[in-house]
């Protein structure tokens, strides 16, 4: 973990999924980090435009790149599996291609815009605090015990697979999130689709496949005896949480189980306050059993 | 008799030598006759250099001859071998036991997911075969004026279909397909891979036909971008940036009516506009304005939780001219670029 | 009873290319091959197929027949040989019309490379995966003619009706039962028979299955003493290191770092005939300078990379199976059974002396390589034969029609009874341990270096473990998937294919190509230019022979 990172939160995290980025923010200024703004930044694209248009999505990654490089950080701190495995990906074909990254930077520098020299890397908050000095760090903040949270880790596809553009950990056999639900006093639900797809990238193009991926984790997590699913990605959390009801519908039974942002976990650890954490901007609510168990005193704006 | 010069030069001593070790494995059975499942856990003697299937080999051959796998080049390179070793599919002539063995543990060795079991670790490929049939995987060039000698292709174009031409069949991609599983209709990894292996064929000139094909229900936009088909690969072939490449090639030939086609499309608009995602226009300019209405109390649901962002000011980066000179700039150079193609050995000797 | 014009048995290069070369004719044509057509041995060739194309350097196929013609030490017949190398160029055209992707040069057209004993570069490859493309591209072309094929099925008897071929009998693998598929016409393209030996480059499904059909239907096996052995294989598991590595420049070495190649080819070096770099490796190994039983295949001066780009599934085999990176390491090597010259005796049509059984590939001797083959030249060899006996049992139907040729049932019902008492068996010894006997004994015997005293002993052997076989014991009586029963009738097929090589062995009192005598060192024209036959007495060897043809090149005196 760094003194200092360039922020990016990416699209969702700065509109629907906002009590993702209040969360991350709470819980940089309690670690210590310095979150740089960065203000000329565009969406990663996601999948959609590293599908679309290839070559764009690498000038515009390169360009955020450039920017955080300009601004003297080494690192780019996200918050989103998609952004992660998109700028990573991108890195590494402008490391890896010395010709690719003169060309772009050729265009870049024509219309203005930052040019990058390769210098940055870019690491998801889940790696930052789940290991090292910032595990030492979380576990010092970590002043409330979640103890009798049952917390189901949900990891998300892209902060996995490929473990050649990631690499932080085994995706067969992934332990970051349970380190950190452990430091948090809580207690670890394993269940098998904790590393399979929520259906985020097709789940409006084709609502019924996603439907039937979606439908696994959140099942398993409700049969294992799960309070909460915790996950690294907003895109996850939107289909875990938001498509909630339409899982339970397509699954034909009852599942009301509320999705937590990984920072709002680590925030309710930390004693950091509803007011950032904004557990009320969930759809699917948390009930005042899961609340005291987070430690969270009943608020406004909480009925289950 | 007279003695022999080098007559010790027959046998090589020590050809068999070798360390050896204990691997035990658990292995789910299917008996075809009872349609019945069970686990059955063997432990043999192999060598050090074993790999999982020399391990099934040393099974079958010692301790239950009924156990059924198919293999043949150990080598991966036939593609026979692929099944789940710990949930998740590999070949098993290229996962060596060694490493199982000296941390203690016992692999659980099960036939590979999404395709029907016929006994043990063999599955019906059949529907795999089938899939790949419906992407016509064969070259289809102009025949008209087939050259007496090779077609014309310059390294670097072939170099385009470099990963997915390494391709081996053995389905362990198709094994652990998310979307698959949720739609067992979609083409998946392997066929759509073999499907790009011909769209970025120089030489082939049916690209519209297939891209086409490829833009309809199951296909290009089916993915759902979990990447367990790159990660289980052990040919390096990358189906998902296969299928990536297919979006893109969908893109420039103007394919882009399918709603994952819009939903792309959302993101780059976005960018272009103000940087950020427009997150109120995806749902209307993916699934289409009438579907949205129908959607509208899930949409309600989003609003009460706050998740509807304000459509009428969206989130704007600054500096974002940059972005639309960028924009105007490639879209200048890719208008421009020819598409590879393979010269007739005639047309490079006139030229 | 199921019945087509042309049945072609295995589904190889060879077979895929004869079958497309059938349907393209306008005959019935069906496949039948104990795996799916990809799954088969060519597909792991790797360094290449030669044609003189003249893409790299001036070539001719009068070099290349004469380097095939040298290669093979004066056996193979030259009138065969000089059409191989005639037709070969345009079958490289084809194959690239096909789709095939080949490796290119600056200008876009096929590259070639240097290989063994090539008197120019005239190897097209596809990096070092040329196996790889060629059956695919092949298999996609029998997508796109919609060629029928029997997958999983395996052929348990060639059925000959009054000296004609009737069909085949075959074992359904994947549902169990005996079919009795009749045809016009028959072609054998089955691939060789590298497991009779413990170190071998070959899959596990290369147990000379239809040679063996062959030469219980009455036609003879030709030349089987002579199995190459090549010089680069893995100690652990026998896998194939390409020749293109020393093509593109890799250098062995002994335990003291020295270039041993330069005491028995001064000239060619590594890139010697592949008989003689076995024999020197060897010789190395037996004499004491291996390493750990093996010599060193040493890559490391190429740079990381020309060994990326030329060579990188050499490189991934070298880490998955001998946990070196070869980047950095060299590679321990030693000869391994790789190919078998010798096979089921036919003309340059792929005609056998059985009217309506034809044979094309590996699992045939027309005779190509005669005593010792070229790399590059049985790839090319699969398809330039493959497409030569499809045209002719295509024409040959398209003339002749129906033969008339019948499988009758009582023949369906003998197989039957016959299978079946090879699948209820659960006395005696189980297939494993008679087939690692048999593998032991062989590379132990009959391997790169022969004597009497070692051919006789391994003999023995073979004639006790045939005996033995005719009592294996099954695990599995069942009829779904039952590979049990499929590895007991290649294990039968392995010992009738390795008495007919020792016998032959035994028999040839001479050393040429890969046989090599240590009691018999020089090379006897006189007595020995002749091609040895096996005939099927009644399930015993016997021998004969046969003159060897020759058109333009007498023998010489061959080195490197």
């Amino acid at each position: 973990m760094q003194e200092r990172y360039a922020y990016y939160p990416g699209c969702l995290a700065s509109l629907s999924q906002k009590e993702l980025d209040s969360s991350t923010r709470a819980i940089a200024q309690k670690l210590d980090i310095e979150l740089v703004e960065m203000p000329s930044v565009t969406c990663c694209g996601a999948g959609d435009i590293h599908e679309a248009k290839p070559d764009y999505y690498l000038h515009i990654s390169a360009r955020i790149l450039g920017q955080a490089e300009q601004m003297g950080c080494e690192t780019i701190l996200t918050i989103c599996n998609v952004c992660t495995l998109n700028l990573r990906q991108a890195n590494k074909a402008l490391q890896e291609d010395p010709a690719l990254l003169n060309r772009i930077n050729d265009n870049l520098k024509e219309v203005g815009a930052a040019t990058y020299q390769g210098g940055v890397d870019v690491r998801h908050l889940l790696w930052e605090v789940s290991e090292g000095n910032g595990y030492e760090a979380f576990k010092g903040i970590a002043v409330k015990s979640l103890e009798g949270l049952k917390v189901a880790p949900f990891y998300g596809c892209q902060i996995l697979r490929p473990s050649k553009i990631l690499g932080f950990e085994n995706p067969d056999s992934p332990q970051s999130l349970e380190r950190l639900i452990s430091a948090c006093g809580a207690e670890p639900i394993d269940y098998p689709a904790k590393v399979k797809c929520c259906g985020f990238p097709i789940v409006l193009a084709r609502e019924d496949v996603a439907l039937g991926e979606l439908v696994q984790p959140l099942e398993q997590a409700v049969e294992a005896g799960a309070d909460v699913i915790v996950t690294p990605c907003p895109l996850c959390h939107l289909s875990l949480d938001a498509w909630q009801r339409k899982a339970a519908d397509f699954a034909g039974k009852e599942l009301g189980i509320p999705i937590l942002h990984l920072a709002q976990l680590l925030g309710a650890a930390a004693g950091i306050e509803e007011s950032e954490l904004k557990f009320k901007r969930h759809v699917t609510r948390l009930s005042p059993e899961v609340k005291a168990k987070l430690q969270m005193p009943s608020v406004i704006g909480t009925e289950a | 008799m007279t003695e022999i010069k080098n007559a010790h030069f027959t046998t090589l001593q020590g050809a068999y030598d070798t360390e050896l070790m204990e691997a035990t494995l658990r292995i789910r059975r299917w008996d075809p006759d009872t349609q019945r499942a069970r686990f059955d856990t063997f432990t043999v003697t192999v060598p050090v250099t074993a790999s999982v299937l020399d391990a099934l080999d040393a099974i079958k051959d010692t301790r239950d001859g009924t156990l059924a796998y198919r293999k043949s080049c150990r080598m991966a390179v036939c593609g026979s071998c692929g099944m789940r070793i710990d949930g998740g599919a590999a070949l098993a002539c290229k996962t060596p036991m060694k490493k199982f063995v000296d941390a203690g543990h016992t692999i659980t060795v099960s036939p590979m997911g999404n395709l029907p079991v016929i006994k043990d670790l063999v599955v019906d490929m059949a529907p795999f075969w089938e899939k790949i049939r419906a992407v016509k995987p064969y070259l289809d060039t102009r025949d008209e004026d087939v050259p007496d000698t090779e077609w014309r292709v310059a390294p670097e174009h072939h170099d385009m279909i470099h990963k997915e031409s390494l391709c081996i069949l053995c389905g362990c991609c198709v094994s652990e397909c998310n979307s698959m599983e949720s739609d067992p209709d979609f083409l998946g990894p392997a066929a759509l891979a073999k499907a790009y292996r011909f769209v970025g064929d120089a030489r082939d000139t049916d690209t519209r036909e297939r891209l086409r094909d490829l833009n309809g229900a199951h296909g290009i936009w089916d993915c759902t971008r979990c990447y367990f088909c790159n990660q289980r690969c052990p040919k390096g072939v990358d189906p998902r940036d296969a299928i990536a490449k297919l979006g893109a090639e969908s893109f420039k030939e103007g394919f882009v009516r399918d709603e994952g086609a819009r939903h792309a499309k959302v993101f780059v608009d976005s960018t272009y506009k103000g940087g950020y995602l427009r997150e109120t226009e995806l749902v209307p300019k993916t699934i289409g304005p009438v579907n949205a209405v129908k959607d509208i109390p899930f949409a309600l649901q989003l609003a009460r939780a706050g998740k509807v962002p304000n459509p009428l000011s969206p989130h704007k980066a600054k500096d974002n001219d940059e972005v639309k000179r960028l924009w105007k700039l490639l879209e200048k150079e890719a208008k421009g670029a020819e598409r590879p193609r393979a010269l007739h050995p005639d047309a490079v000797r006139e030229g | 009873m199921i019945r087509h014009d042309v049945i072609v048995l295995g589904a190889g290069c060879a077979g895929m290319r004869a079958a497309i070369e059938a349907k393209r004719r306008g005959v019935d044509v069906a496949v039948i091959s104990k795996l799916h057509p990809t799954r088969s041995h060519s597909g792991a060739a790797e360094g290449g197929i030669n044609a003189a194309l003249g893409n790299a350097t001036e070539d001719s196929s009068d070099s290349h027949a004469f380097d095939t013609i040298k290669g093979s030490d004066y056996l193979g017949d030259q009138d065969a040989i000089e059409v191989f190398a005639q037709e070969a160029p345009n079958d490289i055209y084809e194959l690239e019309h096909m789709g095939a992707i080949f490796t290119r040069a600056a200008d876009g057209k096929l590259a070639q490379r240097p290989f063994g004993a090539a008197g120019a570069p005239r190897t097209v490859y596809s990096a070092d995966i040329t196996g790889h493309v060629l059956i695919h591209v092949l298999y996609e072309q029998l997508v796109k003619h919609d060629v029928k094929v029997y997958e999983e099925f395996f052929a348990t008897q060639v059925v000959v009706d009054e000296g004609r071929c009737a069909g085949v009998i075959a074992w359904d693998t994947k549902k169990g039962g005996l079919h009795a598929i009749e045809a016009n016409h028959v072609i054998l393209a089955t691939g060789g028979v590298g497991r009779m030996y413990y170190g071998t480059t070959n899959a596990f499904a290369c147990t000379g299955d239809g040679m063996s059909l062959a030469w219980r239907a009455g036609v003879p096996l030709k030349d089987m003493e002579f199995l190459q052995f090549h010089p680069t294989t893995l100690k652990s598991n026998g896998v194939l290191i390409t020749e293109g590595c020393r093509g593109e420049g890799g250098y062995l070495r002994n335990k003291d770092g020295d270039r041993f190649m330069v005491g028995d080819a001064p000239n060619a070096m590594e890139l010697a005939s592949r008989d003689v770099v076995s024999r020197a490796e060897w010789k190395e190994i037996a004499d004491g300078r291996g390493v750990d039983g093996c010599v060193l295949l040493d890559l490391t001066h190429l740079g990381w990379k020309k060994i990326k780009s030329r060579l990188p599934g050499s490189r991934e085999l070298a880490i998955d199976y001998a946990g070196v990176d070869p980047i950095e390491t060299p590679i321990p090597v030693r000869p391994g059974a790789h190919y078998m010259m010798g096979g089921v005796d036919c003309d340059l049509w792929g005609e056998t002396i059985v009217p309506g059984l034809w044979a094309a590939g590996e699992v045939a001797c027309v005779s190509i390589h005669g005593a010792n083959r070229l790399g590059g030249n049985s790839l090319m060899e699969t398809i330039v034969f493959g497409r030569r006996a499809g045209q002719a049992a295509a024409e040959r139907v398209l003339e002749q029609g129906d033969t008339g040729a019948r499988i009758e049932p009582g023949v369906l019902a003998d197989e039957d009874r016959r299978i079946a008492g090879i699948l209820n068996n659960d006395q005696g010894e189980r297939p494993g341990v008679l087939r690692e006997e048999l593998a032991k004994t062989m590379y132990d015997k009959a391997g790169v270096y022969r004597t009497e005293a070692a051919l006789a002993e391994c003999r023995e052997k073979v004639v006790d473990l045939r005996e033995r076989a005719k009592t294996l014991k099954l695990d599995d009586h069942g009829s779904v998937f039952n590979t049990d029963l499929t590895n007991a009738l290649e294990l039968i097929s392995l010992l009738e294919c390795a008495d007919c090589l020792v016998t032959s062995a035994l028999a040839r009192k001479e050393s040429r190509g890969a046989h090599s005598r240590l009691d018999h060192t020089e090379r006897d024209d006189e007595t020995w230019l002749k091609h040895t036959l096996n005939w099927c007495d009644d399930g015993e060897v016997r021998l004969d022979y046969r003159p060897v043809t020759i058109t333009k090149h007498q023998p010489l005196a061959r080195s490197y």
